[in-house]
């Protein structure tokens, strides 16, 4: 990740420190921070140079400490800025050392400043009550440990990682050594002068209250997790949301427009409201694989190709369904023929069965016009003859046509080699196409 | 349509419209002839039990999909509704009526009881049709639910039952039926072409809506989770 602004926040860092600016919410940036971000965190929220700001820590330090009580206190209740915003102060170079390394360097540095100083001190003769002195610096290295894993940006990610993931085991690691030092820190205060007996005796009492902290604690922290868990839940909600919200504006409520605006023209509305809902079916039902050449999938979209061109609706039942060989194509190509046919020539509703057995498959155009007979057709009509029968006999199946009382019935009939078919199983979708075009 | 029935033609069915959407209640209304009387509506599932055991109507028009109840949609208003009567004794019959094209939907709802299922892009006069026929207490089926059951008994690929009585396969004369429903066949036209009566087309029809609710043939299950009525 750069250090680069956001472009909203470029004029504000060119701001120099005379001029008024609004107030920043005091907060511990990630880049730029030399230990825990207190001090770029501090100069940033009152607009003067970080280097000030360091400057005068590290002389409250000398004045007996305060400097480092104070960081560690702003250290502790200031948040964790986010990542996204970045820091305009000075030392915001690409070419500062790694945040971690540094503090590592510093933490050294500072035990064996405070070794020496203790050694020097116990030689000038000084009493520093070791005895005290180590338990406490012991504890407040726990306590350090531990929280620096419970720091604000961190904790959330924390909690969103999954088990497996190294740095969660690192961080529990690392909180898991922290609380062991500090109780080992307490616990050797606590147990100054005493026998093994008595350090056996407060052990146990000092478990004892653990324990009834725990008990008393437990339906809390039980809700707090329960809270947490709805929140995410929630968060996950509203993203699917914001997703089905979007695809609902950009499809339905499009189509809705157009439909008002074409509300004069009945056959367009039509067409519109059905494209929509083939296209808002496809979206809700259908898997996640796209269109597969299989012959149910190419009958459909020869059946919707129709419907879009005239605007007619078209009754479709498919049952079972086979890879898409060079006979399926024949007749779904003399299926298109014979639903133009009905749409053009016939009324409404135009019903199409296709079924795919396992040894022929059969399909049936049905419409309700006035209807009419193979006969009366003029023999120069080749739509009927060429594109359907003939079609259909070089594939070496058949198809007639039949009149019926209300409409005519176009059947389309085509054996197929046994054994390349997948009828009786319902959800081919979901089967890997290996056959592939046969 | 005139066919011969229990019922004339002219006798007024009294309905009931459930359907969460007031848009398309108000639709059906103004579609349906004046043979049909609607004695009341309802927008969900709990409101629905309700009217249906006020007004003892001969037809339910029940949307598949129905906010309440226990999230089951129209079954549970069929539950709900179970050993409801008319005032000459008759069932209180179910129409299912979906957009919905998830099998598993219109099979819950079938299996629940209704007596038929429909699209609710069905003609007006299909629609009065439909609900005459299943107060008379047949069953309807849609090009739809008919290519469905032929997919779910294994029909299509060619099993038929030896005998009629057989739950989990349908007889050759019931897949002839189905076949032809499928193709788009009133059942006027469906008795024409099989040279039989409308009131046997009846009769298959209805058994093949008894098998569809008692079988337990397990492809049904699975085939209706897996597939959608595309």
């Amino acid at each position: 990740m750069g250090i680069v602004p956001t472009p909203f926040e470029l004029p504000q860092s060119a701001v120099g420190p005379g001029v008024r600016r609004p107030m920043r919410r005091l907060e511990r940036p990630i880049q730029g921070r030399r230990i825990g971000g207190v001090c770029a965190g501090l100069a940033e929220h009152l607009g003067i140079n970080v280097r000030y700001v360091r400057v005068g820590f590290v002389l409250a330090c000398l004045g007996g400490g305060a400097g480092i009580v104070a960081y560690v206190f702003l250290w502790a209740l200031t948040p964790q800025a986010l990542e996204t915003t970045a820091v305009a102060g000075a030392d915001a170079v690409a070419g500062s050392p790694p945040a971690n390394e540094s503090v590592r360097n510093l933490v050294v540095g500072l035990a064996l400043l405070v070794v020496g100083l203790a050694l020097y001190a116990q030689q000038r003769g000084v009493n520093l009550h070791l005895g005290v002195l180590i338990p406490l610096l012991t504890m407040a290295g726990g306590a350090v440990l531990a929280w620096s894993k419970l720091d604000d940006a961190e904790r959330d990610r924390w909690l969103v990682q999954d088990m497996e993931s190294g740095g969660r085991r690192v961080g529990l690691l690392r909180l898991g050594i922290g609380i062991a030092l500090a109780s080992i820190g307490v616990v050797v205060l606590a147990t100054q002068g005493l026998g093994l007996a008595g350090l056996w005796s407060v052990g146990i009492a000092a478990l004892a209250v653990l324990a009834g902290a725990a008990l008393i604690a437990a339906p809390w922290g039980m809700r707090l997790w329960g809270d947490l868990r709805v929140e995410q839940a929630q968060r996950i909600r509203q993203t699917e949301r914001a997703d089905i919200a979007a695809h609902l504006h950009d499809s339905v409520l499009q189509t809705l427009a157009l439909i008002q605006r074409k509300s004069g023209d009945p056959a367009e509305v039509v067409r519109l409201a059905r494209a929509q809902e083939r296209e808002l079916r496809g979206w809700l039902y259908a898997g996640p694989l796209g269109s597969q050449a299989t012959l149910a999938s190419a009958v459909t979209e020869v059946a919707h190709e129709v419907e879009d061109l005239h605007g007619t609706p078209i009754e479709l039942v498919v049952t079972g369904d086979r890879t898409l060989d060079d006979g399926g194509t024949g007749l779904v190509r003399a299926l298109r023929e014979a639903l133009l046919n009905a749409v053009r020539h016939g009324a409404p509703p135009v019903s199409v069965y296709v079924e795919v057995g396992s040894e022929c498959v059969e399909a049936f155009v049905r419409d309700h016009g006035p209807g009419f007979a193979l006969a009366d057709v003029p023999q120069d009509r080749l739509g009927v003859r060429e594109s359907i029968l003939g079609r259909m006999s070089r594939h070496g199946g058949s198809a007639g046509v039949r009149r019926l009382e209300h409409g005519t019935e176009v059947s389309i009939f085509l054996p197929v080699a046994p054994g390349s078919l997948s009828a009786t199983q319902p959800d081919t979708a979901t089967q890997p196409d290996t056959e592939g075009m046969r | 349509m005139s066919e011969p029935g229990s019922r004339p033609a002219t006798t007024s069915v009294r309905v009931v419209l459930v359907d969460d959407h007031r848009m398309f209640r108000s639709g059906v209304k103004a579609e349906l002839d004046e043979s049909m009387v609607i004695v009341g509506e309802a927008g969900d599932v709990d409101e629905a039990i309700v009217v249906v055991a006020q007004t003892r109507p001969d037809v339910v028009l029940l949307d598949v999909h129905l906010p309440g109840g226990n999230g089951h949609g129209g079954s549970d208003v069929i539950t709900g509704s179970a050993g409801v009567t008319t005032e000459s004794g008759d069932p209180v019959r179910f129409l299912a009526l979906s957009v919905s094209d998830s099998a598993e939907d219109v099979i819950a709802v079938i299996r629940a009881g209704a007596r038929g299922y429909v699209t609710k892009t069905i003609y007006g006069q299909d629609l009065t049709e439909a609900i005459r026929r299943v107060a008379d207490g047949d069953a309807v089926f849609s090009p739809r639910l008919a290519g469905f059951v032929l997919d779910a008994f294994g029909a299509a690929a060619g099993e038929v039952a030896v005998i009629d009585e057989e739950l989990d396969r349908l007889s050759a004369r019931e897949r002839e039926v189905m076949r032809l429903i499928a193709r788009g066949y009133q059942y006027k036209e469906v008795a024409k072409e099989l040279f039989i009566s409308i009131k046997t087309v009846e009769t298959h029809v209805s058994s093949v809506l008894r098998k569809l609710q008692l079988s337990s043939r397990h492809e049904l299950t699975a085939w209706a989770v897996g597939r959608h009525l595309l």
